[in-house]
């Protein structure tokens, strides 16, 4: 029996892995109850699994869970402090980037990510980043507009990052 | 003067959706909760020999291996052709054959690998036309003998053709007769899948003494699959409650029952657990639902001035094994084919046929596409013939008010401004300078017009429930379902506009459950807003008739002394005043003794009178309402590469009032990339009958690289008596005619007239290297 200790939005957490492939977005989902990671193709093409550990961007869904023993984890359920939105999220919000909301926490983490690593990525940096994700409702545009609208509230800085 | 309907109003779940809260059915744990895991065929046709489960019954945490034979049950809504799980014979690839519940995914999975069944193999058909053919493998012995609704499904008896929808207007010979110049052409619109990220999932529960079922499912139609799944185990509905958390995506992929009766059938082998199933992306791919499948071949004719005379077309679906789901697509794919013109004669056939891929549902546009693709492209040729102007074409036949549908429908002002939408895309095109070809490209431009009716039952209906808090606020109760399109938002406006409160009190009730919201029909058809904004009007005014009897009773005065503004009833001459709050439970006097009722009412609506098509003809009053639009776009084309980019997409739509404008663009901006992913590159291929590319990237969709440079999207409003303060249905318009805007700017680029699609760049390149394809047009 394999306990699996984490990280996970700036508190301690332990559970027990059960034998076999286990993911890190089934031990952060069924594990730790984190269900707003989402899993939509189990093969880390679509992005909606992505997650920050020790500040990369991964797909969970690729990552086993026990690759993630000891490691600093950040889950979409971990950037509002307070009932305050991270930048990245108000984005979202006002360029109005949400349909079904099913790939969102992915895109919002691989900028949450990527922006804490490089507060200012120039345009093809981001395209690139966005090019990782699969989006079947928005047709992307808007996407984009969220992207540079997160880009400008970060305003150059990493003061939105977690320590 | 509106305050509420009309305005960019920030989405009512967008803060839940950029920090994870929604619930989706894959969140959801339950008590006592087993996992399925489902044994899926591989093989395309074969008779079941024997299956052998002894080995994964002993398996670590499996609680039961179920397999077909043990209950065979079949399900559908129109026709029942398909056994919940496979037991004498499987017919796709994909189907079920047998079903491991355990106490975890993994012990499930591993369980499935020692499943053994023997085949007795058959052979295969995936072609719609070879499918039809005397020598053809039959999939079903009998299509005739299974339950269908006898009214608008024709099967061929002893056939693989389980309906064959026929339209017979006016007279085919006088059509081509009249004709001075004719176009005809073959046509292919591939398999292709929604691929909505959030895959397909339910759970199920019956309780110990099996006398109730409670499901949750990632569905469009809870009160469907309610009804099936009644149906199927022969139980009263209201002994079934059906949950429909929030959707991640739907594009009709959702709409249709498939896997949900599975999982309701292996939780009965095990009352008193719940039973959770969340496919894989590769089962959505081999064992969902699929859309489009269409070979098709057109003819039109027209006089030397342009006027259409006569309109014949085949289209043959590959429906997969089972109809139930796709049936209804090819009726109206065949008789809305003729597109938003006036055509005196048409003839179509539309056959649904049995064949050995996936089957066939609904998928965005149903049914349009297909068909408007085949007569939005020879109408391009038809104008190079006539060497007229297309735009010219397009209008003299286009349908106006006074005008005839194929249907035999009389056009009315409430169809709206269809030229204005045709001037309007293509000014947006046009009026930009468009390069030269030059070493690297061709560049090209191209339009099209289109038009959608929606297909409903007949009895579809939507219902409201408002009640009025103490407090003045009102909580909504509907059962539309919240798949991206914001339909709580604009539930949440329209009800304020029709009660004259600010939205923020407005609370619409979020998922859905049968057991608490009213019946609904489904979320399909790009109707929820026209349909359940009208039981939110019917509703509202209920209330505030409510309302103004209470106020009268108080008051001891007519309705005609009370007026009623913005949440507050003015007797008219005292100036007195009541505000909906004091009267939400009737009105307290002083002494606590309450008079009048309590501000609760149902509203209601059904989409008027419609009927199915005549047996005989095909038509009929068989929509209630169209919307129409246009649609253009620029493109270059690789000389090196045959890859297509997109460099504006222009649309234009007439929908009578956005309720929500930045809401309809986002349906139009995600339905024209949708379009491009179909146009440009999705097509479900196929290895000795079963799916190969079965995840991404393999089926590619869209990706952000893929978007094109530029979308311009335009809201026409031309006022009308049909929907909600005019709103008409628009989210699936948006793909309807993206394939032919796009082939005719191909056309208009390179000269190829291409006639089926996916244009991925390699069917490009060697078109381009064939100079024979090549056709000048003068």
């Amino acid at each position: 029996m394999q306990i699996l200790e984490m990280v996970v939005n700036g508190a301690k957490r332990a559970m027990i892995l059960e034998e076999g492939r286990v993911m890190l977005s089934d031990a952060l989902r069924d594990g730790l109850g984190l269900t707003g990671t989402k899993v939509g193709c189990g093969a880390g093409q679509c992005g909606s699994c992505v997650v920050v550990m020790n500040g990369e961007a991964v797909t969970s869904c690729t990552t086993l869970a026990s690759k993630a023993q000891g490691a600093e984890i950040v889950t979409i359920e971990g950037l509002a402090r307070g009932g305050e939105l991270h930048p990245i999220q108000e984005a979202f919000i006002e360029a109005n980037a949400i349909q079904c909301g099913f790939c969102t926490p992915g895109l919002v983490m691989a900028l949450y990510a990527l922006f804490c690593k490089n507060p200012a990525p120039d345009d093809v940096i981001l395209k690139k980043e966005l090019n990782k994700h699969l989006c079947r409702c928005t047709g992307y545009e808007v996407i984009w507009d969220a992207a540079v609208l997160a880009r400008e509230k970060m305003n150059g800085t990493r003061k939105a990052c977690s320590e | 003067m509106l305050n509420v309907v009309g305005k960019n109003i920030r989405r009512v779940d967008a803060v839940a959706k950029v920090t994870g809260e929604p619930i989706f059915v894959a969140d959801i744990t339950l008590p006592n909760m087993l996992h399925a895991k489902v044994l899926r065929a591989g093989v395309p046709h074969a008779r079941i020999l024997s299956i052998d489960a002894g080995e994964a019954e002993k398996m670590p945490g499996v609680v039961k291996v179920a397999t077909g034979g043990e209950k065979p049950l079949y399900f559908g809504a129109c026709i029942i052709d398909q056994p919940v799980v496979a037991y004498d014979k499987v017919r796709h690839a994909g189907d079920p054959v047998a079903v491991v519940i355990a106490d975890t995914v993994l012990h499930a999975s591993e369980a499935l690998k020692k499943i053994k069944v023997k085949y007795e193999e058959l052979p295969y058909v995936l072609d719609p036309i070879e499918a039809m053919k005397d020598d053809a493998p039959l999939i079903h012995d009998k299509v005739q003998d299974y339950w269908y609704i006898p009214s608008c499904i024709f099967p061929v008896p002893d056939t693989n053709i389980f309906h064959h929808y026929k339209l017979r207007k006016g007279d085919r010979e006088k059509g081509f007769k009249e004709a001075d110049v004719t176009v005809e052409s073959d046509f292919e619109s591939p398999l292709i899948n929604h691929a909505a990220l959030e895959p397909h999932g339910a759970i199920a529960r019956f309780d110990a003494n099996m006398e109730t079922l409670e499901m949750w499912a990632s569905q469009q139609g809870p009160f469907i699959l309610r009804d099936v799944v009644g149906r199927m185990f022969g139980m009263e509905t209201s002994r079934i409650r059906v949950h429909s958390p929030m959707l991640g995506g739907g594009f009709g992929g959702k709409s249709d029952i498939a896997m949900e009766p599975i999982v309701a059938w292996a939780a009965s082998f095990v009352p008193g657990y719940a039973v959770k199933l969340i496919l894989t992306r590769q089962e959505v791919m081999t064992s969902t639902l699929l859309g489009r499948g269409m070979k098709g071949r057109m003819k039109l004719g027209a006089k030397k001035d342009g006027t259409l005379t006569g309109l014949e077309a085949e289209m043959y679906f590959a429906s997969g094994p089972y109809g139930d789901t796709g049936v209804f697509v090819y009726t109206v794919g065949g008789h809305n084919c003729s597109g938003p013109y006036e055509i005196p004669n048409c003839h179509v056939d539309a056959y649904g046929v049995y064949t050995n891929n996936p089957p066939v549902g609904a998928f965005r546009g149903y049914g349009h596409p297909e068909g408007e693709m085949m007569v939005s492209r020879l109408l391009y040729q038809l104008a190079k013939k006539l060497d007229m102007p297309l735009e010219d074409l397009m209008k003299k036949n286009f349908l106006a008010p006074g005008r005839v549908n194929s249907v035999g429908q009389v056009m009315n002002q409430d169809m709206g401004d269809l030229p204005g939408c045709l001037d309007i895309a293509r000014n947006a095109i046009y009026s930009e300078d468009l390069p030269r070809e030059d070493d690297e490209y061709f560049y090209g431009r191209g339009f099209a017009a289109m038009f959608k009716s929606p297909k409903h039952a007949a009895n579809a209906s939507s219902t409201c429930e408002i009640h009025i808090n103490n407090d003045g606020c009102a909580f909504v109760n509907l059962s539309g379902i919240e798949m991206g399109q914001g339909v709580y938002t604009v539930f949440t406006q329209m009800a304020a506009e029709v009660l004259q409160l600010p939205f923020e009190k407005v609370r619409v009730s979020d998922k859905v459950d049968t057991q608490h919201n009213p019946w609904e029909w489904m979320t399909v058809a790009s109707l929820q807003t026209y349909r359940g904004g009208r039981a939110i009007q019917s509703a509202g005014s209920r209330i505030l008739a409510l309302g103004r009897t209470n106020a009268c009773l108080v008051w001891h005065c007519e309705p005609e002394s009370v007026s009623y503004e913005n949440g507050v009833y003015t007797h008219i001459n005292t100036g007195r005043t009541l505000s909906l709050g004091q009267l939400a439970r009737g009105f307290m006097t002083d002494n606590a003794v309450t008079i009048g009722e309590p501000l609760q009412a149902v509203g209601w609506y059904r989409v008027a009178d419609v009927e199915d098509p005549d047996p005989d003809t095909g038509m009929g009053n068989v929509a209630s309402s169209w919307t129409f639009g246009a649609q253009a776009c620029s493109l270059r084309v690789s000389k090196k590469t045959g890859k297509i980019d997109i460099l504006h997409f222009a649309s234009a739509f007439d929908i009578g009032k956005a309720i929500n404008p930045m809401l309809v663009k986002g349906q139009v901006c995600g339905g024209v990339v949708q379009g491009i992913g179909g146009t440009l590159m999705e097509k479900v291929v196929f290895k000795d009958g079963a799916v190969r590319n079965t995840n991404f990237p393999g089926y590619r969709i869209p990706k952000f690289e893929d978007m094109p440079l530029k979308q311009s999207v335009f809201i026409l409003e031309t006022p009308n008596n049909l929907g909600p303060w005019s709103a008409k249905p628009v989210a699936e318009h948006p793909i309807v005619v993206v394939a032919p805007v796009i082939m005719n700017a191909v056309a208009d680029a390179t000269g190829i007239e291409f006639t089926s699609i996916p244009l991925t760049p390699d069917v490009v390149l060697s078109a381009l290297n064939d100079t024979s394809s090549i056709s000048t047009g003068c």
